[in-house]
């Protein structure tokens, strides 16, 4: 939907022939062209309409892709897989003795001194469905579709500290300038939306995630593939609203002088640019329109909004998975959703309870919801922090520190092998032993389920080409459907 | 679909096969303009001089025709099927095609380079074999070139235009005819100030017959404060500055100085090379002025990271890697930081030869130092002169003072109680770092709890101990130099106690009694600073040392006395109710409460120690000498030994202690009362000790491999062979005209924000992977001009370096001066406008954007300077979950809202929407090109942002106010304010229609005319008399359409 100027080289060259070309060659500036033109990032033009994947992406696909958009539940702060989803019975054992000589070699933790005593699980464990994946019992919905996951106990990750650690998760470097996944999977995919941003960005937790802005940054891609912040309430994009005063009627004549007055500076000036403006303030007016629509949540029916837990109003986790919904159903490609409440240092107990309460339900009803659409095929779903928490206790035993040789992440739908377990930790659930997934890993996998070989979805930037898993990666295989 | 998809596609390369680029014609390939390109792009990455993958090199001639190790000839000449280069990037089999990574080649990239081994796979002769890459271009110094002779051709031709001309006649185009004077002097305006003409400005310039007319208006530009701001800003990009840390916590920062140097700088046409010098290594210059010292926060706008449970360390490397990335695109145009895990993989820089630079960085402190505006320090030094005139009477008042003042120093010294330093074992509990440092004093560092206890245990063989004596010492890296870890500088010592016990045991530790305490400055008893409110609604006191044992949480002992001395060594002495009996095998334990911070722990609110040492002592009278540690440092040394500062600051202790001089030493302190605050700025300072550098596997601060010595990379010029390997020998070298880059680096981005487009368009990195320049020699000639000043210009000096007279060279060209419009056969001859067919069209930089609606609403403060200001922002921004903390945004409501938005503060982790979206950078890394798109966002952001609808309220106002009273005196008044030109008859007919339809709606009795014009209550006074809220209302509507034009934001 949005054009860059500067940025491109050869394609932005053939970009402006082909503006060109439209105004010269008759095809003129109806909104007809320029919504096949403007769909996605100015190279759109070329694919059409259609919604059948093999036109819609904009970089060459290297595979076949399953997935077409992507639902990426963040949970800041890093939840504890080891009152989640990785049950340690030798830990419950060893609960208040301290850890095995030779386990903390080489270990920097961020808090505490690592050689503090072991904190046995907190929760009890179940097995669930027909996969039989073992769950903790703050989990019930997510029990109900575990079939649908695939788990992966043996997440790795090179950084504890939640800043790098959460921008090493979202653009696979823990600096900041390099862009994030979403921003990587729109620059490939273009986005699918006519009136709205190709990738939306929610927080519903306690706070914002720790990597701010960078979380969602384009970094040396084009801005436009940054992603947007918006709101679950009444303006759900900054500046949405007319000012005050100014009616519906008022705007649209006002729209119309300002494309009329621009219309007549392009036939005099020529410069392509001014369609390029044309298209966007007849965007921005269409989004004025439909993203009420959109986030208005009360035109969901009760057996939907009671299914995600969902409450018109509130700015609630369960609200922004059910307007993620609707955003993919409109074409946005990138939905995140940041959950920044998981770090607990303390409190572990009350604090888990409490933010499993807040996203257990909607995050089960997501996929259930997207499956009764048909969409969970080719929607891929991820769940998941930045690292995991200590087996070492953390205060008195209330807590655990942060730690990053182990951790859990989920993933559902869009070619994902569902109904699977992958991994495993250590029997203290310190390190990842089996089938470890480096970031970079998942990265990879993840790009693949998109269509892209990560090693060749590049951009250059500084003499270099860069790419999302920077010289690293490995397809993992097993996670593939 | 797909047949549409194909047949479009096929359309467009037609399209573009005509619209290829400068001077591409069918069937000519040339080797330097379309095929070195393509391989160096894509295939040098595995097949260069360095890596020669399976034993192939395709960087030169003999090694390509000769192929790999398969023995198949990568190129025959004239034998495209015999040349296994074109058969792998062909191939449809995917094991085989080249290149492995990336996207394909495309069918344009494969067609150049079979036409090209079609035609005869020629090379020039200085690519025939292997000859060191170092032969690139840009790493050799730029030579000046002769003008070509085409300009004289010319009326106002200058030796910019030689060079653009002679390219365009090889092209067979030419020059756009001048655009009129109206658009110049907008163009103008914009380029070198960043603001819209006023129409008077326009007229005045346009009526002005004067030959000299624009040059005169070029150089009154140039003297402006504002082209400072304007330009400045650039180089604020490139300098990564931001009002705020970064990562999670995001506090704000105190660097406004910086920002106001490098405006101030540039409107003083500070040389370029001294500008770079300062920002590099100003402390390093002999007696460095405030200016200098504050130059150096360039390489203080790394981020900085006080999360929990982070090494400071780490993130200190972190930040030096981020000054050398800074230090390689703004100053030398080069990409280096790939050399903090390896070996560039295109340009010839080595790992070892990035750690020898980032050597000449590496040892100094990350200071916070005090700074004063002009008229502060101008009160300052007043104070200061009348402290010494007091002082000095005083002296001649009693000439006998040198022997009374030796007399109370033989007492201090004979009270002297014996102490014993102890280092402790180190508490981290409250997640704030401690270094433990060579003196035994302890460093606060990384995360700053407002309100935690620490507990710092020692051994002692002593037998008994009396009292502790808790030493608060300077440390360059904490702000104002400490002692504390506030935002002052400063400290709250909230409760000291004490536990002892025998034998060494840890567990077996008791409460032990202080009795007394004395300190060597106590804050007079007081209200705490506000900005430490804990929003517990207590009253929360500061003052005398017995605060500290009073067990109270509510109060804290505090060494404040107030601006201008407080940032010194102090000591508090505890003496014990009861000596404790250790045996020679004790064990202590002091626990430092420091409660007096405020709510908010991602804010600048802690209040702790900074760096401390603890003493203990058996003496009965340990606290009969409390003094100011240096103080007392200099009563140990002989009076023939001390310096006349040291002699003065004793006697200023000293001078105390008389009692006939009571009223004198009141005199004094009410001085010392009306002491300036001042403000601080990040600063680079060198340190005394040696920090030794290492290379780092990696990249990893816990890799070392080994030592380094400051040097600089063989690819580049040489340090002079005498100079001291310091760092401001390296930022000399950085500027060095033997430097084959930063000249040229420069140029080229002054350039670039001209016509859009660098003359090399990688302005970020000249190495060997760098877009060629679209005009080699004037890039070249520039860099001469700029470095070496032959040409005379109209009114600029010949200051080597000079900005400003770069800006001359450049804007008085005819080429700027071409007319911006498009026609169909500029577009396809020249499709990006490389050849400057034309002048550049482009959207204005986001501070523009917002200054223009300004400007032309008249609500524009032109103040320039000052600390950031908070413009509108949506409150929910700056609140989690938006925000990772909860952020203070003191929306302005005077006409600091209507401040130049490069003067909008500016938070790392929430940029400021309205300047977001048109594309500013955020500050976290070095910027040297902008992004520049066209979104939905920004029309909303034009059309219902709170200040850009102000400022259409104030236009329409305006417009009634200043105008004629018909509606077409009134269009044409809006209309030049915004656009600087008329409307014409079409345009006016639009906006009439519009006024006519509008204002019969708002006439009626229900429309809300006050929401519209009124966004703050103390609008309703304003209307003007004879206007009703209805026409008020329909010029705003006016004025809102008008701001929200696509030329209005466009640089014609």
């Amino acid at each position: 939907m949005e054009i860059d100027r500067n940025h491109g080289t050869s394609s932005e060259r053939s970009l402006v022939a082909r503006r060109w070309f439209l105004q010269q060659c008759g095809v003129g500036l109806g909104a007809a062209a320029l919504a096949a033109e403007f769909t996605a990032d100015g190279f759109a033009g070329e694919r059409g309409n259609s919604e059948s994947l093999s036109q819609e992406h904009v970089r060459p696909l290297h595979f076949e892709p399953k997935a077409k958009r992507v639902i990426y539940l963040f949970m800041a702060g890093a939840p504890s897989h080891l009152e989640l989803f990785d049950y340690k019975p030798k830990l419950a054992e060893l609960d208040g003795q301290l850890p095995p000589p030779g386990l903390l070699e080489g270990y920097r933790a961020a808090f505490i001194n690592p050689n503090s005593r072991l904190l046995g699980p907190k929760f009890k464990f179940a097995r669930y469905g027909q996969s039989g994946a073992e769950l903790s019992e703050l989990l019930p919905k997510t029990a109900e579709i575990v079939d649908e996951m695939a788990i992966v106990r043996s997440m790795v990750t090179d950084a504890f500290n939640h800043a790098p650690a959460q921008l090493l998760m979202n653009t696979g470097a823990q600096q900041f300038g390099r862009p994030s996944f979403g921003a990587w999977s729109l620059y490939g995919l273009g986005n699918g939306a006519r009136d709205l941003p190709g990738f939306v960005v929610f927080s519903t937790g306690s706070k914002g995630p720790s990597g701010g802005n960078s979380c969602w940054g384009s970094g040396f891609l084009p801005t436009v593939h940054q992603g947007v912040t918006f709101r679950v309430g009444a303006e759900p994009v900054l500046y949405l609203a007319n000012p005050p005063g100014i009616d519906g009627a008022m705007q649209r004549d006002s729209l119309e002088t300002i494309q009329g007055l621009n219309q007549h500076r392009l036939s005099a000036i020529g410069d392509p640019e001014i369609a390029t403006r044309i298209r966007a303030y007849e965007m921005a007016g269409q989004m004025q329109n439909s993203a009420p629509d959109l986030i208005d949540l009360a035109r969901e029916p009760q057996h939907i909004l009671d299914l995600y837990g969902a409450e018109p109003g509130k700015s609630t986790f369960a609200n922004a998975a059910l307007l993620a919904r609707r955003l993919v159903e409109r074409g946005v490609r990138f939905v995140q959703i940041y959950h920044e409440a998981w770090d607990q240092h303390g409190n572990l107990v009350n604090d888990l309870k409490k933010n499993c309460k807040n996203t257990d339900q909607a995050c089960a009803a997501l996929i259930t919801d997207l499956k009764q659409r048909g969409l969970l095929q080719d929607t891929l779903v991820i769940w998941g922090g930045e690292f995991g928490r200590t087996p070492m206790v953390q205060g008195g035993n209330d807590g655990r520190d942060h730690h990053p040789s182990a951790f859990t992440v989920w993933m559902a739908g869009g070619g994902i092998k569902p109904g699977l377990t992958l991994g495993s930790t250590d029997e203290l659930g310190f390190h990842a032993v089996e089938d470890r997934v480096h970031v970079h890993d998942l990265h990879a996998t993840l790009l693949q389920l998109l269509g892209f070989d990560h090693a060749r979805l590049t951009f250059k930037f500084q003499g270099r080409m860069f790419r999302l898993t920077d010289v690293h990666g490995q397809v993992v295989k097993k996670l593939l459907a | 679909m797909r047949g549409f998809h194909l047949l479009l596609c096929r359309v467009f390369l037609a399209v573009a096969a005509v619209a290829v680029g400068p001077g591409r014609t069918i069937g000519a390939v040339d080797f330097e303009r379309d095929v070195h390109p393509i391989l160096r792009a894509r295939c040098f990455e595995c097949h260069d001089g360095r890596r020669q993958q399976s034993g192939l090199r395709l960087d030169v001639r003999s090694r390509a025709t000769r192929g790999g190790e398969s023995g198949k000839a990568a190129i025959v000449a004239g034998q495209v099927d015999d040349s296994e280069l074109i058969r792998r990037i062909a191939t449809s089999d995917a094991d085989l095609v080249m290149p492995p990574e990336g996207e394909r080649l495309t069918a344009e990239q494969i067609r150049i380079l079979m036409d090209w081994v079609r035609e005869g796979a020629s090379w020039p002769d200085s690519l025939a074999n292997e000859r060191s890459i170092g032969d690139h271009w840009a790493f050799k110094a730029p030579q000046r070139p002769i003008p070509p002779g085409a300009a004289s051709s010319l009326i106002e031709g200058t030796p910019v235009d030689a060079f653009i001309l002679e390219r365009l006649n090889r092209e067979g185009l030419k020059l756009s005819p001048p655009a009129d004077k109206a658009t110049l002097a907008r163009r103008l305006h914009l380029d070198l100030i960043g603001l819209p003409p006023a129409p008077e400005q326009i007229d005045a310039f346009v009526t002005d017959p004067s030959p000299q007319a624009y040059e005169r208006l070029v150089t009154q530009l140039l003297e402006s404060p504002h082209y400072g701001e304007r330009w400045g800003r650039l180089w604020l990009d490139a300098a990564r500055y931001a009002d705020s840390d970064g990562f999670e916590k995001d506090k704000p920062r105190f660097v406004h100085f910086y920002r106001d140097w490098v405006i101030q700088a540039l409107n003083r046409d500070l040389p370029y090379d001294q500008f770079v010098i300062e920002q590099i290594a100003g402390d390093l210059l002999p007696a460095p002025t405030q200016d200098q010292l504050v130059a150096t926060g360039f390489l203080r706008n790394s981020m900085i990271n006080e999360e929990g449970g982070i090494d400071p360390e780490q993130f200190r490397m972190e930040a030096m890697f981020d000054r050398m990335d800074a230090i390689g695109k703004s100053i030398l145009g080069l990409t280096i930081q790939c050399g903090q895990c390896h070996s560039h993989k295109f340009d010839p820089l080595t790992q070892q030869e990035y750690y020898e630079m980032f050597a000449f960085l590496n040892n100094a402190h990350e200071a916070n130092i005090t700074v004063y505006a002009a008229e502060e320090a101008k009160r300052r030094a007043e104070i200061q002169l009348q402290v010494e005139q007091i002082e000095n009477e005083l002296r001649s008042r009693d000439p006998d003072w040198l022997n009374r003042m030796a007399v109370w120093e033989a007492d201090q010294q004979r009270r002297r109680a014996r102490w014993a330093l102890v280092r402790p074992e180190l508490d981290s509990s409250g997640g704030q770092k401690h270094y433990l440092l060579d003196d035994g004093s302890v460093l606060a560092a990384g995360y700053a709890p407002t309100k935690h206890s620490t507990e710092f245990s020692v051994k002692t063989d002593l037998q008994r101990v009396t009292a502790i004596r808790l030493e608060l010492l300077n440390d360059a890296n904490l702000t104002r130099g400490g002692p504390g870890r506030s935002v002052h500088g400063l400290f709250a010592l909230t409760e000291f106690k004490v536990q002892a016990g025998v034998n060494d045991d840890p567990k077996a530790l008791s409460d032990v009694k202080i009795g007394r305490a004395a300190a060597s400055a106590n804050a007079a008893e007081g209200e705490l600073d506000k900005r430490f409110d804990d929003r517990s609604n207590r009253r929360r006191l500061i003052g005398p040392i017995t605060f500290a044992i009073d067990g109270k949480d509510e109060t804290a002992w505090s060494p404040d006395i107030g601006w201008g001395r407080s940032n010194v060594p102090q000591e508090a002495v505890f003496v014990l109710e009861q000596p404790q009996e250790l045996g020679g095998k004790g064990r202590l334990t002091f626990r430092l409460t420091q409660n007096h911070g405020g709510w908010n722990s991602d804010d600048n609110q802690n209040n702790n120690l900074g760096r401390f040492r603890f003493w203990i002592s058996d003496d009965e009278n340990a606290d009969a000498d409390v003094l100011p540690p240096n103080i007392r440092e200099i009563v140990d040394l002989p009076r023939e030994q001390r310096s006349a500062e040291q002699q003065a600051a004793l006697f200023s202790i000293w001078r105390t202690t008389v009692p006939e001089w009571k009223a004198d030493n009141e005199r004094v302190e009410a001085l010392w009362k009306s002491h300036p605050p001042g403000t601080t700025q990040l600063a680079y300072r060198e340190r005394s000790e040696m920090r030794p550098t290492h290379l780092l596997k990696r990249g990893d601060f816990l890799k070392p491999v080994s030592l380094v010595t400051p040097g600089v990379p063989a690819f580049l010029h040489r340090l002079p062979e005498d100079a001291p390997r310091t760092r401001l020998t390296f930022a000399r070298w950085l500027v060095d005209p033997y430097s084959p880059t930063t000249a040229r680096a420069i140029v080229n981005r002054v350039w670039q924000s001209y016509f859009g487009m660098g003359i090399v368009s990688t302005s970020e990195d000249f190495g060997t992977q760098a877009e060629p320049p679209s005009h080699p020699e004037l890039l070249d000639w520039l860099a001469c001009e700029f470095m070496e000043p032959t040409m005379q210009l109209p009114s600029a000096s010949n200051t080597p370096w000079s900005l400003k007279r770069l800006h001359q060279l450049i804007v008085l060209s005819a080429t700027y001066r071409q007319s911006s419009r498009v026609t169909p056969a500029l577009l396809a001859a020249d499709p990006e406008n490389r050849l400057l067919t034309r002048a550049p069209r482009v959207r204005v930089d986001a501070e523009i954007v917002r200054d223009i609606a300004l400007a032309a609403s008249g609500l524009l403060s032109r103040e320039i300077g000052g600390p950031s200001v908070y413009p509108p922002i949506p409150a929910f921004l700056m609140q989690p979950p938006a925000s990772y903390g909860p952020k203070a945004w003191p929306e302005q409501t005077g006409s600091a809202r209507y401040r130049r938005a490069t003067y909008t503060f500016r938070f790392r982790s929430v940029p400021y929407p309205a300047l977001q979206a048109f594309d500013a950078p955020n500050g976290d890394f070095a910027c040297v090109k902008r992004s520049r798109t066209n979104t939905p966002i920004q029309a909303l952001t034009m059309l219902n942002e709170p200040v850009f609808v102000e400022c259409a309220q104030a236009l329409g106002l305006r417009t009634l106010s200043e105008a004629g009273p018909d509606d077409k005196d009134r269009l044409g008044f809006a209309f030049r304010q915004v656009l600087g030109r008329l409307p014409d008859e079409q345009e006016m007919t639009l906006l009439s229609a519009m006024i006519m339809r509008q204002r019969d709606r708002l006439q009626r009795s229900d429309a809300d005319c006050w929401s519209i014009i009124a966004s703050r209550p103390e609008d309703y006074r304003r209307l003007p008399n004879s206007c009703t809220p209805a026409e008020w209302a329909t010029w705003t509507v006016l004025a809102r359409v008008l701001l929200n034009l696509d030329e209005t934001i466009t640089k014609e």
